[in-house]
């Protein structure tokens, strides 16, 4: 479950996100949409605690982010746009690695029905160097999964991936929400948010400019038309230019 | 097509002028500049105010003394000139390259443009590079007093070296393309080539040693010595004509005055024309290699800008197996030491490493030489003692000082991944605990090899009669047991200061050249030098107060012991809340906004 009230970035003078509040329940997939500069990362980042909110409260599976940050941080896993690894470190020492900082006992029996699904068992001995980006995302993937989070962050999961590596993760996103974990990805494919996402959240310069399932949404921006698709909807809603 | 490769390289030399001019609007770049500018100022001054070689006839002695002070460079010089090129032909890349950046790459390969026209620009582009050495060469070889003279010829004549050099070594790389391309016969070439290396280095030797046997140099450290043998070896013949193209090409910059180097700048010139021709001239493949080249270089400017040291040659990492075997149970900070030890295999031991350290080792061998010799005639056994005390102290001071900008496995070298680490379920003290575990392992593990060593070197005869086996255990165990708190404080500071001011950080770990960055990278080495002498004073003080006070009391051994028990209480209280404020300082930063 994620609990986000009253949320706001400032950076300066600068306010990214304001005022933002929401809720995801478990099961539940949702999209976070809006504009380049909209403040998409920067909430994400504040969600997931790798930057502090300036203002606002945000609960992960129950525990206030600020107060608790350790035990809200045990039950979520963030994925950045960009697959960051340890040079130094194999496939398998990474995952080692993160079983000792989440505590995840016997995670070589977790670590390898992922590394099988993830298509890694054969570059499991190898350095990140010589993986593609595609590989990168997957270990990435197999990190943050290895101690089952029940809330997990997607900022643009599927850059760098092959077809059937998008196919996959989709897959993998709906199983995991199926499985109870709360789920919110940001992403610019519309496509895609409208395949897998059972909410949206338009942001606008920080402002959030709907928020509901995405048949709500729909309707708020359709003006009475049926079939207006998301991306419609998002040009509607964001007024068709980037700020 | 040469106007509008000129015109690139002028024009992203202004905007670079204008870049870096814009840029000191921000304070980080200002104070740069102005610690950096303030230390040329006095460094300069002091390098002015110094007397230059006067006039040949009117100080004959100053005269030859700058002549063998030249003959040193010059043949040291051309030396490793010769080392360099000797290497070019026995280990030559296996994709002949020359120098061009990506961006180079990929607008000008692909654009109609002859190779010829593209190893003008590359000629054009190293041009920039070699004119300001010169002029830098020019001023720094001047403070030695050897040069002397005017600045302006020494620095036209260091510019006819350089570029000669440059031209030359590119002309190998064209002309080994050249022979790679037509396969038949390359090995063969390469064996001729490298056995004419070995035949000239030969026959400069023998000749060398032809005119030492007719003429015995004596006692070579007498000026007076020096200034009879040394002309008169390199006047000698055959030694005079083998390193004819040497003295040509050094004509120039070891000219006495504006005569000499006039007449020394016409076979000067005309060798750099043939250098010129012969790269020109050459058509042979380089495009390959370029690219792998820049794309190399590339990465290496990222592996610099991450910390980590660039990988010895073309060898990619390889993986390795942990340090020791990880369990999932356990404290966290653990994961981290066994991270970074593993990190700090790879990039610490390779084979570029082990260079420099086989480097220092020769240099300290040849420095120790006569003195290790003087020591032998006085036949003081305990003089050896002090000797490897006084070598231990140093090495131990470098550890301390210079080993935390070496050994930087820990938050410095995971900056990119801040924000994975920030998603950790760990609290700030505890990440940056465990980030600093294995570069203080590593630096305490140096410090108690030199504490080890020198403690049991001095012979406990004499003077140092009261050094009895208690004292050097009580000793051993006391400075040990500091050690690691050291090391630790040490390593506090630099990364504090990265996430203090991560901007300014940011921006003295890239390989951008530039004045504000040398400023940059002055203030953070006096910084850490500074917060070292205030972390330690605390510390000496309270272990001075109760040292003198007990040792009356309970004796030398004693005192030792109780003083260290106040150092450890005061370092590790400090390290304590250094530790504190750099985990919840790490909590609350981001990169992002931060290092704009």
């Amino acid at each position: 479950m994620i609990e986000v009230e009253a949320l706001t970035k400032r950076y300066g003078a600068f306010t990214a996100v304001r005022n933002l509040s929401f809720s995801v329940r478990p099961g539940e997939v949702l999209g976070l949409v809006g504009p380049n500069g909209a403040g998409k990362t920067s909430t994400l980042r504040c969600l997931s605690g790798v930057i502090p909110a300036s203002a606002g409260s945000i609960r992960i599976a129950g525990h206030d982010l600020a107060a608790d940050p350790v035990a809200a941080k045990r039950a979520l896993a963030f994925f950045p746009d960009e697959p960051r690894l340890f040079e130094y470190l194999t496939v398998r020492q990474h995952l080692a690695f993160v079983a000792r900082i989440y505590g995840v006992a016997r995670y070589e029996e977790l670590a390898r029905p992922l590394l099988e699904e993830l298509e890694l068992v054969e570059k499991a001995d190898v350095l990140p160097g010589e993986l593609s980006r595609g590989m990168k995302q997957k270990l990435v993937i197999a990190c943050g999964l290895l101690h089952s989070p029940s809330v997990i962050f997607f900022d643009e999961p599927l850059t760098g991936l092959d077809p059937l590596g998008i196919r996959r993760m989709k897959d993998s996103i709906m199983r995991r929400a199926r499985d109870g974990a709360s789920i919110v990805l940001s992403s610019h494919l519309l496509h895609l948010l409208e395949e897998i996402c059972t909410h949206v959240l338009i942001l606008k310069k920080g402002d959030k400019v709907a928020d509901g399932t995405i048949a709500e949404v729909a309707a708020q921006f359709s003006n009475g038309e049926a079939g207006v698709n998301l991306e419609e909807v998002f040009i509607r809603a964001t007024g068709g230019s980037e700020t | 097509m040469i106007g509008a490769l000129l015109y690139l390289r002028l024009t992203s030399l202004r905007n670079l002028v204008v870049f870096r001019v814009g840029r000191l609007r921000q304070p980080k770049y200002l104070v740069g500049t102005a610690v950096a500018i303030a230390y040329f100022y006095f460094v300069l001054q002091q390098r002015l105010a110094m007397p230059g070689a006067p006039a040949a006839a009117s100080a004959p002695a100053i005269a030859d003394t700058r002549m063998i002070g030249m003959a040193f460079i010059c043949v040291g010089l051309s030396a490793l000139a010769l080392i360099r090129v000797a290497f070019a032909w026995i280990a030559p890349a296996e994709k002949p390259a020359l120098r061009f950046s990506e961006a180079e790459i990929a607008f000008l390969f692909p654009a109609p443009i002859t190779r010829r026209a593209l190893i003008h620009f590359r000629l054009l582009s190293a041009q920039f590079a070699i004119l300001f050495t010169s002029v830098l060469m020019a001023f720094f070889f001047n403070r030695f007093g050897y040069a002397g003279g005017n600045r302006a010829l020494q620095a036209v004549g260091w510019w006819v070296v350089l570029s000669t050099f440059d031209l030359h070594l590119n002309g190998t790389k064209l002309t080994l393309a050249r022979l790679r391309e037509k396969a038949s016969g390359f090995l063969l070439w390469r064996a001729a080539a490298v056995a004419a290396i070995a035949l000239y280095v030969l026959a400069v030797a023998w000749s060398a040693a032809a005119f030492a046997s007719a003429s015995p140099p004596g006692n070579l450290a007498g000026a007076r010595e020096a200034e009879r043998f040394i002309p008169g070896l390199l006047g000698s013949s055959p030694l005079h004509w083998l390193i004819l193209p040497f003295r040509i090409a050094f004509g120039p910059y070891s000219a006495a005055g504006a005569r000499e180097f006039g007449v020394a700048m016409i076979p000067a010139l005309l060798l750099l024309a043939l250098h010129y021709y012969w790269v020109s001239s050459t058509e042979a493949s380089f495009e390959e290699g370029s690219i792998a080249l820049a794309e190399k270089r590339t990465a290496a400017k990222a592996a610099a800008q991450r910390g980590d040291l660039p990988a010895a040659g073309s060898s990619r990492p390889k993986g390795r197996a942990g340090p020791f075997p990880l369990s999932p149970r356990g404290p966290p900070e653990i994961a981290f030491l066994w991270k970074n030890l593993l990190s700090m295999r790879s990039s610490l031991l390779n084979r570029r490493t082990a260079l420099l350290f086989l480097w220092i080792i020769l240099c300290v061998s040849l420095v120790l030489r006569p003195l290790l010799a003087e020591y032998a005639r006085s036949n003081r056994a305990e003089a050896y003692g002090l000797l490897v005390v006084a070598l231990c102290c140093i090495v131990a001071a470098y550890t301390l000082f210079v080993g935390p900008q070496i050994a930087r496995q820990d938050l410095r070298n995971d900056l990119p991944n801040a924000d994975i680490l920030k998603t950790y379920p760990i609290e700030g003290w505890r990440l940056a605990l465990g980030e600093l575990l294995a570069p203080t392992a590593v630096l305490s593990l140096v410090l108690w090899f030199c504490i080890l060593v020198s403690t049991f070197a001095v012979d406990p005869k004499g003077e140092a009669g009261w050094l009895t086996s208690g004292v050097r255990v009580t000793i051993v165990v006391c400075l040990g047991s500091a050690a690691p708190l050291l090391c630790f404080m040490q390593l506090i500071v630099p990364n504090a200061i990265m996430v203090l001011l991560p901007a300014w950080y940011q921006a003295s770990r890239s390989r951008g050249a530039g004045i504000e960055m040398f400023g940059q990278r002055l203030i953070f080495t006096i910084a850490q030098f500074l917060l070292a002498l205030l972390v330690a004073l605390p510390a000496a003080c309270a272990a001075a107060l109760i040292f003198f006070s007990f040792q009356w009391v309970f004796g030398v051994g004693p005192a030792i012991a109780l003083a260290s028990a106040a150092v450890l209480t005061v370092l590790a209280s400090e390290a304590a809340v250094g530790l504190w404020w750099l985990g919840w300082r790490f909590e609350k930063f981001d990169l992002s906004t931060e290092s704009k």
